[in-house]
């Protein structure tokens, strides 16, 4: 042990062992920054998004929700509170009415999130963590117009009889569906029965809602026996707002991925580093066995030097990586509002383990090989070493970066793909380095001296350089896949909700009164979504065969997709919508006066409709048969009026509709509402605004979470140049000596590396160009479910960013080589 | 070890200067190449003696170097055997092999070899650490002191000139106290001057320490200051 640690000693203080500690600590600390950052951020994130939900689940039921999952769900410690939703009308005093959504609630409500109230409709509102007092309505700031009520006053729900006591702004969980339309009415749940409102047939939603241990919540669900009872459906994020729940789903992969692309990079600098101390241990292994090293004693001492080595750099990985969280957090601590919980466990265990695994993945088969110099070598040098085991050295290297892939990301798609796209990636990159280092050559005889050298420099080390150009191209590579995908996810999440984006809508408009509003939405919000008209209706056939029987034979698979018999809510419209696309079939002429109707993509193709076939409508009780003349694909995110199904002009115009449309107001010019409302009292305004700004501060989190694991892994990808840079560093030094000691001058020198990373970097980028390409193609369309495209600008970019990189990585690697005089160069070789 | 029949050394060593230490039986070393197969050594029969001091000279790709390693158990011949100091290298493997080099031999090599991350004192200290003694650190500060380097003791190689890296490899190859001395063109990196001091230096401590001497050296003036000289010539022994 004392040998070992003296050995450690001895080549860390002669610098030896360096770069294989940075390298290890880079990969521990890499790994144990993400993933801590991503533990806390995530658990944040989640505690954050279940503000959406007011808990952190929720089993919902249109019939009571038994007293049975209640003692359950106390019995594992959970909290519960009660919700009950319905529609319904209210009454003032004065006989004005208005449809309502109401909501009643018990103790305990909201689990998760805050209310929000103001004494006054429309003015900035305080958070309370009160509720009505039984006897007591709290009344969306809408209804103060239209009901021509104030604070004080009371209203009929029913039977029961009520106070308005408040002014509701917001509650956590109100923008679940566009079909909980009314304006809000919150009341207490123990008030419902004096309502009478409870009937059979009654459209009822029943929420019960649950807090607590993640562990506790699974053993709940699964107890209860949720999933398999039909009555009854169990909801977290992601099932309730599918927007928030990919958009979090999205961020996980990517930083997983990013994170695995950290280690994957600090890897390859781990083997790197390892085969270069190797390398350059020969003569020592050499000497150590002439002087009665046996093998074994070899072999210990470099095993035991990695378990000394890994140890260190596991504990300063381990150490540097809290730092650097704590780091980030500190830093971004003024953006990060939400308060971000304790780490756990896992981080740390992550980063140990990594660490232990890059070292036995990558460090150890080239130390193992030590044992097998051959003492000769100590006389003969060209009694050089059998060269590592390639199938020892690469097995264990790919079987690390699979476990490590696997077991960081915890999905075995993306590894495969990501290491599908790596190896094809390397087949194509050795191909295309062979033939770019061959042009090198060509080009080369036509050139300068300082060029020629180099130019024949990357010919003469050939298969060392396309090794170079391989790792360089799958470094910058990995790079570019990060950078594209980034952009792409990121361009994506942006455009869910585009800036600007109507945040209110006003529905129930009747014909008369569609001009006037119109005007006045013209005069007071920036941006409106067009008015249409709404007229609801449903498919009864298509093509003569009952919707039904239609349904069962040509439905997808897909459970939750829309369902062709249910009521619909129908336009029609002259022209298409601004931000519809046609993906089939042409838009017809105003002047055909054919009853024509244009579907959405998606809807048609889960329905098995297509162009031609011939639906038939029953609408308000009238049969109307319309035939399928083009297919859209809708912007779902752009809050706009959006719809399935569009008549055209004279399909639809003789059935009686109301009109809708979406509208941009300020948050300053909210009073508009007031004026709007109090000369429309029939319409309906529905808020979007609130919903559309936590959708907007958990992507800008989400974004900035991303952008740091992207710089982390630049610097894990900067690691594995210098390592790459480091391990050609004595093939050149001995060259460069020589052709000093011949007459070379500094200049040509400096010349001719500067002419050779920059050739190196730009093949390299070329190659790292085309591999990217090819990923994020297959990462996009495969896994991210985004749309595929081509990046012209990467294939300037690339090269030119390969070429500076490693121009400045290596020169900056190399600069000893350039300024040391050759006699010390030679000396320092021996 | 127990199984070999080693010859004990240090105090209880015998003195008879006629005890065979080195012995070859029919060595030869042959390797594929391709052109067919190269009979690098042949029929080499050979027997040194406790203390004496063999040059073995030849022209660059006489095999030489090759039967200085096989010699040293360094490097095993194709066909043959050979023993030293009561070891059959040829029966042995090189976990073996290893051990009866540690004990039993020191080595001086052309080009130095001196670890370069190791200070002089530490690489004389080496072969000590290697056999896991404690007290090694006195007896390399003596051992540089002898060839004249007490005030280099934390020199780093790559700060030494070629005579002192060559003079820290002699306390090296002496810090085991071998019964048998090998040194592969002890003098070939070296001036004349410089030279002939390490060759001072050699037979000095060879004298001082009752070893064997085997060189192989290209220096007339080396090979005629050992007590035999074989002469070998395309891989068998001419003289």
């Amino acid at each position: 042990m004392g040998f070992i640690l003296r050995l450690a000693w001895r080549d860390w203080r002669g610098g030896e062992l360096g770069l294989l500690v940075i390298a290890l600590m880079v990969a521990v600390g890499t790994v144990t920054a993400v993933s801590l950052f991503v533990d806390r951020l995530h658990q944040a994130l989640l505690k954050e998004s279940a503000t959406f939900l007011a808990a952190d689940r929720y089993i919902g039921s249109s019939a009571e929700i038994p007293e049975s999952f209640r003692q359950a769900a106390r019995d594992l410690g959970l909290e519960t509170a009660d919700t009950l939703s319905f529609p319904s009308m209210v009454f003032t005093a004065d006989d004005r009415n208005s449809l309502v959504s109401v909501k009643a609630v018990g103790p305990g409500y909201p689990l998760r999130g805050v209310l929000r109230v103001t004494d006054v409709p429309f003015t900035p509102p305080v958070v309370t963590t009160e509720l009505p007092e039984p006897g007591e309505v709290w009344l969306d700031g809408r209804l103060f117009p239209s009901l021509g009520v104030a604070l004080g006053d009371r209203v009929e729900v029913g039977y029961a009889t009520l106070e308005i006591t408040r002014v509701l702004t917001s509650e956590p969980d109100r923008g679940g569906s566009m079909y909980d339309l009314g304006p809000r009415l919150l009341m207490r749940i123990e008030d419902v029965p004096a309502t009478r409102v409870v009937q059979p047939g009654s459209r009822l939603s029943y929420r019960l809602l649950l807090k607590g241990e993640e562990g506790a919540l699974e053993t709940l669900k699964a107890d209860l026996g949720i999933e398999e009872d039909p009555n009854f459906w169990w909801r977290g994020i992601r099932e309730s707002s599918p927007t928030i729940g990919s958009a979090l789903t999205r961020a996980e992969s990517f930083l997983l991925l990013g994170g695995l692309l950290g280690v994957l990079l600090a890897g390859v600098a781990v083997a790197l580093s390892a085969h270069r101390y190797a390398r350059r241990h020969y003569d020592h292994v050499g000497v150590l066995k002439t002087l009665g090293a046996t093998p074994n004693q070899i072999l210990a001492s470099y095993v035991g030097l990695l378990a000394v080595v890994g140890g260190v750099a596991v504990s300063f990985g381990l150490l540097v990586g809290s730092g650097l969280h704590l780091a980030i957090v500190a830093m971004l601590q003024s953006i990060i509002p939400v308060a971000l919980p304790p780490p756990s466990v896992r981080p740390f265990l992550l980063g140990a383990v990594t660490g232990l695994i890059c070292a036995i993945a990558f460090a150890l088969p080239p130390l193992l090989h030590l044992k097998n110099i051959s003492p000769m070598r100590v006389i003969r040098r060209d009694v050089g070493a059998a060269p590592p085991s390639q199938i020892a050295s690469y097995g264990a290297a790919v079987a690390g970066s699979l476990g490590l892939l696997i077991w960081y990301s915890g999905s075995i798609e993306l590894t495969a793909w990501t290491l599908l796209g790596t190896l094809g990636a390397l087949a194509l990159f050795g191909a295309l380095a062979t033939v770019l280092l061959r042009g090198g050559r060509v080009v080369g005889m036509q050139a300068g001296s300082g060029l020629r050298l180099a130019l024949a420099g990357l010919q003469r080390r050939r298969k060392e350089n396309t090794a170079q150009i391989l790792i360089f191209g799958l470094a910058i590579m990995l790079l570019l896949i990060l950078l594209l995908l980034r952009t792409a996810l990121l361009d994506e999440w942006r455009n869910q909700v585009p800036e600007n984006a109507p945040n209110h809508f006003a529905m129930n408009i009747s014909p008369e009164d569609v001009d006037e509003i119109g005007v006045l939405l013209e005069a007071n919000s920036r941006e409106q979504g067009g008015l249409f008209p709404m007229i609801r209706g449903r498919i009864t056939a298509v093509n003569g065969i009952p919707a039904k029987e239609w349904e069962a034979t040509h439905r997808s698979e897909m459970e939750d997709g829309p369902r062709l018999s249910s009521g619909r809510n129908l336009t029609w419209a002259e022209d298409m919508p601004d931000d519809n696309a046609l993906v089939a079939g042409d838009w017809w002429d105003a002047a055909d006066t054919r009853a024509m109707v244009s579907l959405e993509d998606d809807y048609a193709e889960d329905l098995g409709l297509s162009i031609g076939d011939q639906l038939t409508f029953d609408i308000g009780g009238e049969t109307l048969d319309v035939e399928v003349v083009n297919l859209r694909r809708l912007n779902w995110e752009s809050m706009r009026p959006n719809f399935f199904i569009i008549f055209s002009p004279g399909a639809l115009e003789s059935f009686p509709a109301t009109w809708m449309t979406s509208f941009y107001l300020e948050r300053d010019n909210k009073q508009f509402l007031n004026e709007l409302l109090s000369r429309f009292p029939t319409i309906t305004v529905i808020e979007v605004d609130a919903i559309i700004a936590q959708v907007q501060s958990i992507i800008a989190r989400v974004t900035q979470a991303v952008e740091l694991v992207l710089g982390l892994v630049l610097a894990s990808g900067v690691l594995v140049l210098i390592a790459s840079i480091h391990a050609s560093r004595d093939a050149r030094l001995s060259e460069h000596a020589l052709i000093r000691t011949l007459g070379g001058t500094r200049r040509l020198i400096a010349g001719s590396l500067t002419a050779e990373f920059a050739a190196l970097g730009l093949f390299a980028g070329i190659v790292a160009v085309v591999g990217a390409e090819i990923t994020v193609l297959i990462l996009q369309t495969q896994v991210f479910e985004l749309g595929a495209s081509v990046h012209p600008w990467l294939w300037i970019t690339g090269p030119l960013i390969g070429a500076l990189l490693i121009l400045v990585v290596g020169l900056l690697g190399t600069r000893q080589l350039i300024a040391a005089p050759p006699i010390s160069v030679l000396r320092g070789l021996n | 070890m127990t199984a070999l029949n080693v010859i004990p050394k240090g105090e209880d060593e015998p003195e008879t200067m006629d005890a065979v230490v080195i012995e070859t039986r029919s060595v030869a070393k042959i390797v594929p190449t391709a052109e067919g197969e190269l009979a690098i050594l042949e029929g080499i029969d050979l027997e040194i003696n406790a203390g004496e001091s063999v040059a073995i000279v030849g022209a660059s790709g006489s095999g030489k170097t090759t039967l200085l390693g096989i010699l040293a158990g360094l490097d095993v011949p194709t066909a043959g055997t050979v023993s030293l100091c009561g070891a059959e290298l040829t029966a042995l493997d090189e976990e073996e092999r290893a051990k009866v080099r540690g004990e039993q031999i020191g080595f001086v090599f052309q080009t130095f070899q001196l670890l370069g991350s190791l200070t002089a004192l530490e690489n004389v200290m080496l072969p000590a650490e290697l056999r896991g003694e404690a007290e090694a650190e006195q007896d390399a500060r003596d051992l540089l002191a002898k060839v004249g380097l007490a005030q280099r003791l934390d020199h780093y190689p790559r700060q030494l000139s070629g005579g002192e890296q060559q003079r820290v490899a002699i306390a090296r190859a002496f810090a085991s106290r071998p019964n048998v001395l090998f040194a592969d063109e002890p003098t070939g990196n070296l001036d004349t001057r410089t030279g002939a001091t390490i060759i001072d230096l050699l037979f000095e401590l060879n004298a001082e320490f009752d070893t064997t001497l085997v060189l192989v050296t290209h220096d007339d003036r080396l090979a005629a200051r050992c007590g035999r000289v074989i002469e070998i010539d395309g891989g068998r022994i001419v003289g």
